[in-house]
């Protein structure tokens, strides 16, 4: 076992206990911190795995601002923590078919011999990497920079508090009418 | 000859129709007439063909009903004496029946139903008395017994009317499977069932299969004439309209049991057990019968039980096998009751509507003095005293079951003496009570004349009653008898034991109903004020008819509870309604997929994506 | 580093369906959005073991791809959210059923 491996095994088992907690959590709040502690623990395994940029930017992007919007939404709609636990009868369908992919999973993985050799130590440089999506993936990127910026017009349209006089909405309408009658 | 036969079946038949078209268009008086101008063309048309018939009988026929592999059905007629006297003596009957009928009625609104009816049996109880093919006969059997059922339940507002219709159906309809199987064991070995066919060839069946198809018809025989143990439907059917009793349960319908057995009297010669159970069922009932009508208050009821023991004595002289004996008790009983019947008419409507007998009395017989005479010719008719024509007639059936041999004759002649005392017994109790008591509670009179006119119908058959005795005198009289001569060459001779029998059974005859009436003088006569007895086991028939209700009726009626409410609604109901929740349950849990919940598609996503894994490992695996 | 494929894989998928499990069980918009994240994570692991494992930087390109439309489907997502609630809805994701049909 070499130092990267022990690494590797436990940032991954700290990602998945800050997975299973963050699933469990009444407290929006909590349950987002622990997402973040998810998602740093998963920055840390792709750069055990030789690959630092996806780190780093699963730090900034994921963790820093995802989550950070997350927190965001949560204080400013005041979510009240969930008054009581997950029914049991909510639980069974989930299970079972979380049950189901697992085991096909594992089947899938164990079924091939290629994947059981050990990986090899290495690390991919950022301009490397950056070289190859502004290369053989530039259609990706600039398909990702359209989506990203229709998120951006949507989140924008979709989080403007309705103009008083707008005819198009039911309060706006009402609104309307109050103003012509005053 | 044909068509005169063919007038006699057509005259009641068209007056049905006619009554059905147009009676009600027309007033109750003329609806009366036109239905007993049809009667009395059938009675003309009957005498006609009586008049040229010789001892051979004719074979008449009216073209094949059906036929087919094994079976064919024919309208044959087989008019020999006994059938020509027959039909004679039915239209005559009915005849003053209908003419009673036009004033009895004359309150009714249903007239024109009930005149239709009236001539529809008639044509029915012709068809029985002229057939030969067995099933043309079943036909008329089922004719009468379906007239028979409308016209008990005439007045069917009151269910009870109804309820009364239908157990007489019902009942007869059980003897009537003994006639059903009895002509499939006959199309079976000859391929078509008829009387004639029976009289020559009755004797290539096997004793076995004879005794067996006589024994059905016997069966038979005993529903449609009330014997036991098919006797109770003819007390209860009392409820419909009097002259309605006077003609079918008195003359007609129930003497076609008797009638049949006369007819097939060549198959009851080859078959002796059949002989000796009818006579033996028929002193029996003939003794049930008049034990029971000792307990009756209802004058109605009186003369229903007095029909059942009556009956049981022609079934006695059948059963012995003598044709004239049977037929010509079956003649006097027809006038002698049904003028019984129609006097109780009308002493029912001259008291309101009354049928106890303890509560008409001394009054009734001032008041109509007519009607007394009338009633009286008819009880010494029917209690035998000499010389009236019942003396005669129960003398010959008597004489019939002494002379033949046999143990079982033997019981029978003595039930039948026992019976012939009670016989006096009850009948002199009616006329003692109903015309000489003076009761606590007397009815109150009805004085409209028209009940008087009623009475007018009814003379004829009072000399009748009184006379006819002398058309067939026993042998020690040294008179010709006339019915046995002119039935001579139709039915079996009389052996000569019978005629030894007749001096000594005409006494004994004399002594009992004389002390009948003795006896009956001393416990009902008017000074010992004669007080009914509570209603209690004579009352209800010896128990008969509870016992069919507890034994038959009632586990046939769970039965039929449960499956009705068990079987059909429990489980065919239930399973087309279980069927069907079912299919709502399933569709309102697939609905639960499609509600719109973002969840939902989650879940189905993720179960999509689990099952494609799946299948994926299973194919690598 | 001695460490097979297969047990990157393994953690891969282990997130994967906790993250399912998340999204499926769970009623607040913001959990569902949550276990979203969490899948699409464990795609990202898979992707980087891929591409350490084949000697091949597609892999590595591919997970910063799968980020950015993480963070465009997240935005999106929560500006559903506050416009739900600005409306007077809740944050539960049941309460948004009128595409269903009526009962």
């Amino acid at each position: 076992m070499t130092a990267l491996g022990a690494l590797f095994y436990l940032l991954s088992a700290v990602l998945l206990l800050a997975a299973a907690l963050a699933a469990t959590r009444r407290n929006p709040v909590h349950a987002v911190c622990c997402a973040v502690a998810t998602f740093l623990a998963a920055a840390g395994i792709f750069a055990v795995l030789g690959a630092p940029l996806p780190g780093a930017l699963e730090v900034v992007v994921y963790a820093g601002a995802i989550m950070v919007l997350f927190l965001f939404i949560i204080m400013l709609l005041g979510l009240k923590t969930a008054p009581g636990p997950v029914p049991q009868a909510r639980l069974i369908v989930p299970g079972v078919m979380a049950a189901a992919t697992l085991v096909a999973l594992f089947a899938l993985i164990g079924a091939d011999p290629t994947v059981r050799t050990p990986l090899p130590a290495a690390v991919a440089s950022p301009a490397a990497v950056g070289t190859v999506l502004f290369d053989t993936y530039w259609l990706a990127v600039e398909a990702v920079s359209v989506l990203l910026f229709a998120a951006l017009a949507a989140a924008l349209l979709l989080g403007r508090a309705p103009r008083p006089a707008d005819p198009r909405t039911p309060a706006g309408l009402a609104a309307g009418k109050e103003g012509q009658s005053a | 000859m044909t068509t005169t036969i063919a007038l006699m079946l057509l005259f009641p038949l068209a007056g049905a129709v006619f009554q059905a078209a147009f009676g009600s268009r027309l007033g109750r008086r003329a609806s009366g007439l036109a239905a007993a101008a049809a009667v009395a063309g059938a009675l003309a048309a009957a005498l006609a063909a009586v008049s040229g018939l010789g001892v051979a009988p004719r074979h008449v026929g009216f073209g094949q009903w059906f036929a087919f592999d094994g079976l064919s059905v024919a309208f044959s007629v087989l008019y020999d004496r006994v059938a020509g006297l027959m039909a004679v003596m039915v239209t005559f009957v009915a005849l003053l029946i209908h003419l009673y009928s036009t004033v009895y009625m004359r309150h009714d609104k249903a007239y024109a139903r009930y005149f239709c009816y009236l001539n529809l049996f008639v044509f029915f109880m012709l068809v029985i008395a002229l057939a030969d093919d067995l099933v043309f006969l079943f036909m008329g059997w089922e004719g009468v017994g379906f007239c028979s059922f409308a016209l008990i339940g005439f007045w069917h507002e009151k269910l009870a009317n109804v309820d009364a219709g239908r157990k007489a159906f019902l009942m007869t309809r059980v003897g009537d499977l003994g006639y059903v199987a009895a002509l499939a064991l006959l199309v079976a070995a000859f391929g078509h069932a008829s009387a004639s066919e029976l009289a020559a060839r009755a004797g290539t069946l096997s004793p076995g299969m004879a005794t067996a198809v006589a024994l059905l018809f016997v069966f038979a025989a005993f529903g449609k004439s009330a014997q036991l143990p098919l006797s109770s439907w003819l007390p209860d059917a009392m409820a419909g309209p009097t002259p309605v009793s006077a003609l079918i349960h008195a003359a007609t319908m129930v003497t076609a049991g008797v009638y049949l057995l006369m007819r097939l009297e060549p198959l009851l010669a080859v078959a002796p057990a059949a002989g000796a159970t009818a006579s033996l069922v028929g002193a029996a009932t003939a003794l049930y019968g008049a034990v029971c009508a000792l307990g009756q208050r209802d004058v109605k009821r009186i003369l229903a039980y007095s029909t059942i023991s009556q009956v049981g004595y022609m079934f006695l002289a059948a059963g012995c096998g003598d044709v004239s004996g049977a037929f010509f008790h079956l003649q006097a009983h027809a006038f002698f009751k049904s003028l019984l019947f129609m006097c109780a008419g009308i002493m029912i409507q001259a008291c309101r509507e009354e049928h106890d007998i303890f509560r008409m009395g001394r009054d009734l017989r001032r008041r109509m003095p007519g009607l007394f005479v009338l009633f009286a010719c008819g009880a010494a008719a029917l209690a035998a005293l000499p010389p009236t024509s019942g003396y005669f007639s129960k003398g010959r059936t008597l004489a019939d079951a002494l002379a033949h041999p046999g143990p079982a004759f033997q019981i029978a002649f003595v039930l039948g003496v026992v019976a012939a005392f009670v016989t006096a017994l009850y009948v002199f109790r009616m006329v003692f009570v109903a015309f000489f008591a003076e009761p606590d509670q007397p009815a109150r009179p009805d004085h409209d004349p028209a009940i008087a006119r009623m009475q007018r119908p009814l003379w004829p058959l009072a000399f009748l009653a009184l006379v006819y005795g002398f058309a067939n005198t026993p042998g020690f009289m040294h008179i010709k008898p006339f019915l046995d001569a002119y039935l001579a060459g139709t039915a079996t001779p009389i052996p000569p034991e019978v005629e030894a029998a007749e001096l000594f059974v005409a006494s004994l005859d004399a002594f009992l109903a004389l002390a009948g009436l003795g006896l009956a003088w001393a416990l009902y006569r008017p000074a010992r004020r004669p007080a009914a007895a509570a209603d209690g086991w004579l009352t209800a028939g010896l128990g008969l008819d509870a016992l069919y209700r507890r034994s038959l009726a009632g586990p046939y009626c769970r039965l039929a509870a449960f499956l009705w409410r068990g079987v059909d609604e429990d489980v065919l109901n239930g399973g087309v309604s279980a069927a069907a929740a079912g299919v709502s349950g399933l569709s309102a849990a697939l609905r639960r997929l499609g509600s719109g919940r973002v969840s939902a598609s989650l879940t189905a996503l993720f179960g999509a994506a689990a099952a494609m894994l799946l299948w994926l490992a299973l194919r690598l695996a | 580093m001695n460490v097979p494929l297969s047990h990157v894989l393994a953690v891969a998928a282990l997130l994967f369906a906790i993250g399912g499990i998340c999204a499926t069980a769970r009623r607040s918009i913001i959990m569902i959005l949550v276990g979203v994240e969490f899948m699409l994570t464990a795609a990202c692991i898979a992707f980087v073991g891929g591409a350490l494992a084949w000697g091949n930087l597609d892999g590595q390109a591919a997970a910063i791809i799968v980020m950015g439309v993480a963070a465009a489907e997240a935005a999106v997502g929560l500006a559903l959210l506050v416009h739900g609630r600005r409306g007077g809805g809740t944050a539960e994701a049941d309460d948004y059923n009128r595409l269903g049909g009526r009962p």
